[in-house]
């Protein structure tokens, strides 16, 4: 038997459903009566894992696991580092400082643009951003340590 | 430690008290964050929003609001607790802060912060709770009600704007003041939705905060049986109060403004005397007027007292309420 | 009806006062910016600018923060159509068949639909509004717990209609969005689910993280600029204009959208975030080319922005009949209006006659000047697309992060954006579509909460769903689709689904 797609992705739903399930242990169920906090959750879980399987069951019809194109894989994987550094940084660096850094980031690792023109345009967004959110709409950016 | 690095290092000391020092001598000398934990439309929210234009009148410097919303209130108040202690980070928030940690050890969980986190500053107003009924309910006083309540045991429903929330602890203590009457509790997600409920003949009462009730008293929809102020009040002067009626409740939905622990004092005393004079400013008041509240200031050494009490009643009530079945 | 027209006619002389009018030019102005970028929803928008209307007086400041308010309306579609980023939930929908029509080059014809689709659900509501107001406000205020859980039960058998792909995946993305709306304090009791000790998740997942990472993040990641390269998909100016065929297309999902949104937007409580997911089912349910949809259908344009234009009008119904605030933005104005002076509730027409008629007045000019401002930015926002995808995809990335750290200035919600940003690229890969999700995520916290405070009134007993009239008519409509489903099913019949999965195989095979 061949892995298809929709082995894998089933097999993911089922293991998400028993997880959720196995972390919900302690919520009362309460009766049909007087549902509890765990009435809909573990019901759902039960859902998920039986529409998993199913899903695995019909997957005899899809396209082979292996005839997944991954090469864009590595371009969505940079994406996210540099977001997530971003996230990191924006409430320790402000709104300003962080945006700017992050598309210049994007820009040059990922891009491979020229610096200049990265930082150029990196700059000429985020002011015209920072100016249209804080002084047109007077709604407050994260403010980095040098107040802006 | 080479006597080098000690020069460096008193130095260093000094100059950071300097800053320290000059930093209560000019505060406030940027933009202060005021903190709300409500999403805007809520009462905190209304009342601060004008008090913090008056108060930038005052300090000659922008005093923005940011709504931090989630948990009933309690995302906001453990943001401004972890905040750095400087003046420049400041909270709004209701009654309900007491609560949370008494919720929270309910729930055999370690509070992420207690009232010991704050440093109450004053407190603005304080809206006395009314008790309300669907106008085509039959109950003309609470007597009746109560009768009812104890003659047929959870057969009276009443809605609140969310669980131990600012309505659900004051129905709880009249439920124990009248004799531990059986009620069904209907949650909602606010003050707007719990009045709705009873426009809508889906529960019996609820009691509300008296700005919110008012405009729907005025048109006849309901009909107010008490308050829970110590004597009446202006707006409503037919309605007694619930001492009045014999169910001994006092309490009320304040709103104060609080700064993190550790706020030196130099810093403290300017807050005071800001917010005092914003508060009591001719714009403020007449804002306040027309949201149909009454200032009801109280400086520091009075609120921590006010606050100590109200609390004390906040965590009974949440005990006496306990872990909700279901 | 005289009377009507009469205190129309006061309003009008109010509303066309140069100032008043001035006063609504700069609320719609405001509004489309706020719309338009994301992260300042309609609510942060009207209480940011709430102290500036101190110095007004109440007329003014209610009919320039209404401004605001619809004013945001019109321009949340622009960035689902362009950059599939959903400013706020409403806007989801418009990111599947308006972005899919963006990358036809139908851009700008999905803007102007949006625009023209919003304006007319717009005033046809506040037609309605000025209208009937008072006895609809009394009929809305009857839909209680087991009418809201009638309505979801409605809207989960939608749910089947919300995806082109086969059933199985539908079901199992909704049952990932409903288990999702589960994280948070659990209302009835207190009890914390899956909030893994962060008090951020105590009020649950937001909508908005969800829906910008799994549709604008997402897309980002699956799309790498060597492969975006060539896509010019900005169109010329004299293409920007819908055809003819596109308005005849648009023509009876509008019309249909305008009843639906109404209706759903008077209801009090948060119902109308539904409206354009239950309008973009109903499109595609009574469409004869359901196979179009999720691939630029001009009717999963129209319909959902449209009915979302309506429902945000129908809002005001509860609000100026009953003054009882029926989303948070509503209840922002009546805070506004409080700090004014003006006490919302039955009365207010009486007490302040000029507020109320200048106000519905202004909302006719409003969207008359909000058509006016709107088309001719189509040509302006269109431009953006003329950006290459290089230099267009970080600033995207850039919007997200402020649209949704803005919403509720939460960290937190920005890690759940960039976590949905990934979920959304893996589900792409595996041929899900998230849009289900994004509905079960809605529908899950009102749908439990509804049922459970259903059972509470009715001390346990589920006979509450059939003896109410409203409750038991949408019952019996959700039956109805039920047992037409079934019975095309035991006919064998192949229906559009059929055919799709039968077209999908084919493809697999090759």
């Amino acid at each position: 038997m061949r892995l298809r797609a929709d082995h894998v992705a089933g097999a993911f739903f089922v293991a998400f459903g028993l997880l959720v399930l196995a972390i919900s242990g302690d919520l009362p169920f309460g009766d049909l009566s007087l549902p509890g906090s765990g009435f809909m959750p573990k019901i759902l879980a039960v859902l998920t894992a039986l529409f998993g399987a199913v899903l695995m069951m019909r997957a005899g019809e899809t396209r082979p696991f292996a005839a997944l194109h991954w090469n864009d894989a590595k371009h969505a994987a940079l994406v996210v580092a540099i977001t997530a550094a971003a996230i990191l940084l924006l409430e320790r660096l402000g709104f300003a400082t962080t945006a700017v850094l992050m598309i210049f980031a994007l820009l040059t690792i990922i891009e491979r643009r020229r610096l200049a023109p990265a930082a150029a345009y990196s700059l000429g967004v985020v002011i015209i951003t920072y100016v249209t959110f804080v002084y047109v709409l007077k709604t407050p950016l994260e403010a980095g340590p040098f107040g802006f | 430690m080479d006597r080098r690095n000690f020069v460096i290092g008193s130095a260093a000391v000094a100059a950071f008290a300097a800053v320290r020092a000059r930093a209560a001598d000019d505060y406030p000398n940027r933009a202060i964050t005021m903190i709300s934990p409500f999403p805007p439309g809520g009462v905190s929210d209304t009342i601060t929003r004008p008090l913090d234009a008056a108060l930038e009148k005052v300090f000659k410097q922008p005093v923005v609001l940011e709504n931090k919303t989630g948990a009933a209130g309690a995302v906001g108040a453990q943001y401004v607790a972890a905040a750095k202690p400087d003046g420049y980070t400041l909270l709004t928030h209701i009654v309900s802060i007491s609560g949370f940690a008494a919720v929270d050890r309910l729930f055999g969980r370690t509070p992420k912060f207690t009232n010991d986190s704050f440093v109450p500053i004053a407190r603005i107003v304080a809206d006395p709770i009314v008790m309300i009924v669907n106008k085509d309910l039959p109950y003309r006083s609470l007597k009746e009600l109560v009768d009812d309540a104890k003659a047929h045991p959870n057969k009276l429903i009443y809605s609140s704007s969310g669980l131990y929330g600012a309505s659900h602890i004051p129905t709880a203590l009249f439920a124990k003041a009248a004799g531990n009457l059986q009620m069904r509790h209907l949650p909602t997600n606010g003050g707007g939705p719990a009045v709705t409920a009873v426009l809508g003949g889906n529960v019996n009462f609820f009691m509300s905060p008296t700005s919110i009730a008012l405009s729907h008293i005025r048109a006849g929809k309901v009909r107010p049986l008490a308050v829970s102020s110590a004597q009446r009040i202006k707006s409503l002067p037919d309605v007694p109060t619930f001492r009045e009626s014999g169910y001994d409740l006092e309490y009320y939905f304040w709103v104060g403004i609080f700064a993190p622990k550790g706020t030196p004092e130099p810093i403290i005393k300017i807050l005071r005397e800001g917010i005092r004079q914003a508060a009591h400013s001719r714009e403020f008041l007449d804002t306040l007027a027309n949201l149909g509240q009454d200032l009801a200031y109280m400086d520091q050494p009075e609120f921590a007292a006010f606050w100590a009490v109200d609390a004390k009643r906040q965590e009974d009530a949440i005990n006496a309420i306990g872990r909700v079945q279901g | 009806m005289d009377t009507t027209l009469h205190s129309l006619y006061l309003g009008f002389s109010v509303a066309l006062q140069p100032a008043n009018a001035w006063y609504a030019f700069l609320g719609c102005l405001v509004g489309t910016l706020v719309g338009v970028l994301p992260g300042i929803g309609p609510l942060a928008g009207i209480s940011i600018l709430l102290p500036v209307t101190f110095g007004l007086n109440a007329t003014q400041a209610i009919i320039m923060l209404a401004g605001i308010y619809y004013g945001s309306q019109y321009g949340g579609s622009t960035t689902s159509i362009l950059m599939r980023i959903p400013g706020e939930a409403s806007s989801v929908m418009t990111c599947v068949d308006g972005y899919a029509m963006a990358q036809r080059g139908r851009a700008g014809a999905a803007l102007c639909i949006a625009a023209v689709g919003s304006w007319i659900g717009g005033t046809f509501g506040v037609l309605v509004l000025t209208m009937v107001a008072p006895p609809l406000a009394t009929i809305a205020i009857k839909f209680g717990p087991p009418e809201y859980t009638a309505l979801l039960v409605l809207g989960l058998i939608f749910l089947a209609y919300m995806s082109s792909t086969s059933l199985i995946r539908t079901l199992l993305m909704a049952c990932l969005g409903l288990l999702l709306g589960m994280i948070g304090i659990d209302n009835m009791t207190g009890d914390f689910r899956y909030s893994f000790n962060l008090a951020e998740l105590g009020d649950g997942i937001g909508i908005v993280p969800v829906a910008v990472g799994l549709f604008g993040l997402g897309e980002i990641l699956s799309t790498p600029s060597v492969s975006a390269v060539k896509d010019v998909i900005a169109p010329r100016l004299r293409e920007l204009l819908p055809t003819r065929q596109e308005w005849r297309e648009a023509a009876l999902p509008i019309g249909r959208g305008t009843a639906l949104g109404f209706i759903i937007g008077i209801i009090p409580g948060s119902a109308h975030v539904i409206s354009s997911f239950l309008s973009y089912a109903l499109e595609k349910r009574v469409s004869r080319h359901p196979e179009r949809f999720g691939k630029g259908a001009v009717a999963g344009v129209a319909g959902p922005e449209t009915a979302n234009n309506a429902a945000s009008t129908g809002a005001f119904v509860p609000l100026l009949a009953l003054g009882i605030p029926t989303s948070p933005i509503t209840a922002v104005l009546i805070g506004a209006l409080m700090i004014h002076g003006v006490q919302v509730g039955p009365t207010l027409v009486n007490e302040h006659p000029d507020v109320f008629w200048g106000f519905v007045a202004s909302m006719y000019v409003g969207n008359v000047m909000l058509l006016a401002l709107n088309l001719p930015l189509v040509g302006l926002f269109v431009t953006v697309l003329r950006i290459p995808y290089a230099y267009l995809y970080p600033m995207i990335i850039m919007f997200c992060i402020v649209g949704v750290y803005e919403v509720n200035n939460s960290i937190v919600d920005v890690w759940i954006m960039l976590i949905m940003g990934v979920l959304g690229y893996a589900l792409r890969k595996f041929d899900f579509d998230p849009a289900p999700l994004v509905l079960g995520l809605v529908i899950s916290p009102i749908l439990e909460q509804s049922l459970r405070q259903s059972l509470i009134m009715s001390n346990g007993n589920y006979l509450i769903f059939v003896s109410r009239p409203i409750a038991l008519g949408l019952l019996a409509v959700s039956a109805t689709l039920l047992a037409l489903a079934g019975l095309s099913f035991v006919l064998k019949q192949r229906d559009w689904r059929a055919r799709l999965a039968a077209a999908e195989a084919g493809e697999a095979e090759r």
